[in-house]
């Protein structure tokens, strides 16, 4: 077939026009800034020589305070392998000024705001302690914000610690622990509170998915902590390590257990894992909170803790760790605080550490 | 014959189409910098570390930042962005959360309490500086196009001079002063709302205008030497190529002259980005012009204007006369010390009389201020305090 060559002219003039068209275009339409790395991930310098990327695996530990997360971490960290560090009180509230700032229309964009979050969040999380192959933070209120920690740390996890309502809030109340939002004088707000929290850290949590969150009961975990353990550090994919077990004689130890003298949890967690705390809340609730326990705290029916039972069944606890329960009950523990060392400086209690919401 | 090229029509309008929704939906790059205009950030970089870099190159505290702030309507859009005219200066918009987070920074280290709670998680200053420092430099590197020297506007920002000072040794600022009436007859009449000023009230507005502004220069004057450098926007209006002399040499800058031209740049690649929401865009898409200098006068309340040097300090003390509406910009007066009306400077002969003198006039205003008659005579006295400071060079 013959093409004629006014046809392959007509062909050219129409590539030349669309080709023009498409240049003129180029200068109307808002161009796009090219992205500087904005796909590489985020590296710090920590400290001489010592460099952090937002792709190394992490964990998280969090919950509602008073829900056994010291007693996690400090396990953990008992793990040769594993460095959580005291609650670094920072973490959240960068988050929360963050949240602040998701509405607003413009300043920087959301990518480069999340670059400098993570860079702080990791100069925070590496540079509060020593190295290790898996950095660890415990902030209780971080597990509000899992599902955005996730998407800016890609190889995070998180351990979710869950605890009955009731004795989450005696322990604040007894201790008179101040947690940001929750009145100290009334269990009704407290358990209400809680309730609302602890709702919405498991959403987070279930959001993140099964592979990356991991709900863990207290209960559980004083009750029988060597299989509880097991799941922890298969899910965190770690080797098991007897140490876990016995985290107070960590404590103190390079690569072991560093411990606050002002936070609220450090004179319980000096001690090895035991149940005192267990069932303590009992005969301390007000009997009109008690009637209504259901519709105040309606997450204590859906996490599988009786409303009505006071207590409930938390289940049989391991024969060889109720040997520490007994002996704390006889008083082998109760060294007086004032003479304990940690990390060779000698301890003193301070009052009023507030957890951070 | 007819309908062939009909459809070659059409196959050509629907081409066309696909490909503008296309390059609309994907966007499009922004074509590559002229660069005869300006340097490509990592040649900049590279010549001057003097190193072979594989990327990424990893900023640091010696980053060399420029930050530049002020009281807001002071004139900080206009000098930021006659400095991004610069082929070797990105500034850029305002990032807004960067004072935020310097703020929080600044509340954390004011209460003892929090300190130790801090120190005894492990994190130190060092550590929260080393964070605040990354934050930082991800938000200013990341905010707009790469550049030799990069420079950072948010007014409220040096606030934290000192502080900003600290964790960045090679950075220098530019504190923007503008006579503390004009700004706030700016913010007044535009309605440009700042958390904490009441927008009714001028007196109100030059109180805390002349706070915030003691507050950010006497930062800037106890930055290290050489760091800080004061400018005003009466004398950048008129007089832009000798100040952006004195400005580039100060920065350690070859002159350019684009940054006489801004608006030339404005929406170009190397040029000058500007914000749709930012209040001054609609002004410093014009080049450099004196019209809002004296706007001011004539809209302050009487009362206001008689007590202003009471209620606004600082418009004395940076050497715009309180009583003159308005002063002549033309012929700037002197910046008055900052921390004390008595100066002594040990090697000049003549400074042991002057507080003496200074003594002697204060005690005379006092009585004059108490003239029987009931009239006060503060005005008079004014003149005698400021004429006084004014004689001495050394003032500091």
């Amino acid at each position: 077939m013959r093409v004629s060559a006014r046809r392959v002219l007509t062909g050219l003039l129409i590539l030349g026009g669309i080709s023009t068209l498409t240049q003129f275009l180029r200068f109307c339409l808002p161009c796009r800034q090219p992205s500087q790395g904005a796909g590489e991930p985020v590296t710090v310098l920590v400290r001489d020589g010592w460099r952090v990327s937002s792709d190394i695996p992490l964990v998280f530990v969090g919950g509602v305070p008073r829900s056994g997360t010291t007693l996690m971490r400090a396990m953990l960290d008992a793990h040769p392998a594993v460095r959580c560090g005291e609650e670094t009180r920072v973490v959240p509230r960068i988050l929360g000024l963050k949240l602040g700032w998701a509405a607003e229309k413009e300043g920087v964009s959301t990518k480069v705001l999340d670059r400098a979050v993570t860079a702080f969040l990791l100069q925070i999380i590496a540079g509060h302690g020593e190295p290790a192959p898996l950095l660890c933070n415990k902030d209780p209120f971080t597990l509000k914000s899992a599902k955005y920690l996730a998407h800016l740390f890609p190889n995070s996890k998180f351990l979710l610690m869950l605890r009955d309502g009731r004795a989450a809030v005696y322990s604040m109340i007894s201790r008179r622990v101040t947690i940001g939002g929750f009145d100290l004088s009334s269990y009704r707000d407290c358990l209400a509170k809680w309730s609302r929290a602890t709702q919405a850290m498991l959403t987070q949590c279930t959001q993140v998915g099964s592979k990356r969150c991991l709900a863990v009961r207290y209960e559980r975990l004083v009750l029988h902590p060597r299989s509880t353990l097991q799941t922890v550090l298969k899910f965190l994919g770690l080797p098991w390590h007897e140490g876990v077990l016995h985290h107070e004689e960590a404590i103190g130890k390079p690569g072991g257990v560093s411990l606050s003298k002002t936070e609220r949890s450090t004179d319980q967690v000096m001690r090895p894992v035991n149940l005192d705390a267990l069932t303590r809340w009992v005969g301390h609730m007000p009997p009109d909170v008690m009637a209504d326990m259901d519709a105040i705290a309606p997450m204590l029916g859906r996490l599988g803790y009786d409303p009505k039972a006071n207590p409930p069944n938390y289940g049989q606890p391991d024969p060889q760790f109720l040997n520490n329960t007994q002996r704390l009950l006889r008083g082998d523990f109760k060294t007086p605080v004032a003479s304990l060392h940690l990390n060779g400086r000698p301890l003193m209690s301070m009052k009023g550490s507030q957890t951070e919401r | 014959m007819r309908g062939q090229k009909v459809s070659m029509l059409l196959g050509c309008a629907l081409l066309c189409s696909a490909s503008l929704l296309y390059l609309g939906l994907s966007g499009i790059d922004c074509p590559p910098p002229d660069h005869a205009h300006r340097h490509t950030w990592a040649d900049a970089h590279l010549g001057s570390t003097n190193q072979s870099q594989a990327s990424p190159i990893y900023y640091g505290e010696d980053t060399p930042l420029i930050f530049i702030g002020g009281f807001p309507r002071s004139g900080t859009t206009l000098m930021r962005a006659m400095l991004d005219a610069h082929n070797a200066v990105r500034c850029g918009e305002e990032t807004r959360v960067i004072p935020r987070l310097l703020a929080m920074r600044a509340t954390w280290s004011r209460s003892a309490r929090e300190r130790v709670r801090l120190d005894e998680a492990g994190v130190t200053d060092q550590v929260l500086d080393s964070a605040v420092r990354a934050f930082l430099l991800e938000v200013i590197i990341g905010h707009g196009e790469p550049a030799a020297r990069l420079c950072n506007k948010d007014p409220f920002a040096l606030k934290s001079l000192s502080y900003l000072a600290r964790i960045f040794p090679q950075a220098k600022f530019v504190l923007m002063l503008r006579d503390g009436r004009a700004t706030v007859h700016s913010m007044i009449s535009r309605k440009v709302t700042i958390s904490g000023f009441d927008l009714t009230s001028y007196r109100d507005c030059l109180t805390k205008w002349s706070r915030a502004m003691e507050g950010m220069y006497s930062q800037c004057q106890g930055a290290p030497e050489g760091s800080c450098l004061p400018v005003r926007y009466e004398h950048l209006v008129l007089h832009p190529e000798e100040e952006m002399r004195k400005l580039l040499s100060f920065l350690g800058l070859p002159w350019d002259p684009a940054v006489l031209h801004h608006e030339d740049l404005i929406g170009k690649a190397g040029g000058v980005s500007l914000s749709k929401v930012e209040r001054s865009t609609d002004q410093v898409v014009n080049p450099v012009n004196t019209d809002a200098l004296s706007k001011w006068v004539g809209h302050i309340p009487s009362d206001v204007l008689r007590e202003m040097d009471d209620i606004a300090p600082m418009l004395a003390r940076l050497g715009y006369d309180p009583l003159a509406n308005p002063p002549d910009y033309t012929r700037p007066d002197p910046i008055i010390a900052p921390n004390n009306y008595t100066l002594v400077r040990p090697d000049s002969p003549n400074q042991n009389l002057h507080p003496f003198i200074f003594v002697f006039l204060w005690t005379v205003s006092f009585v004059r201020e108490t003239r029987t008659d009931g009239k006060s005579d503060r005005k008079g006295n004014m003149h005698i305090l400021v004429m006084l400071e004014m004689k001495n060079p050394n003032a500091q």
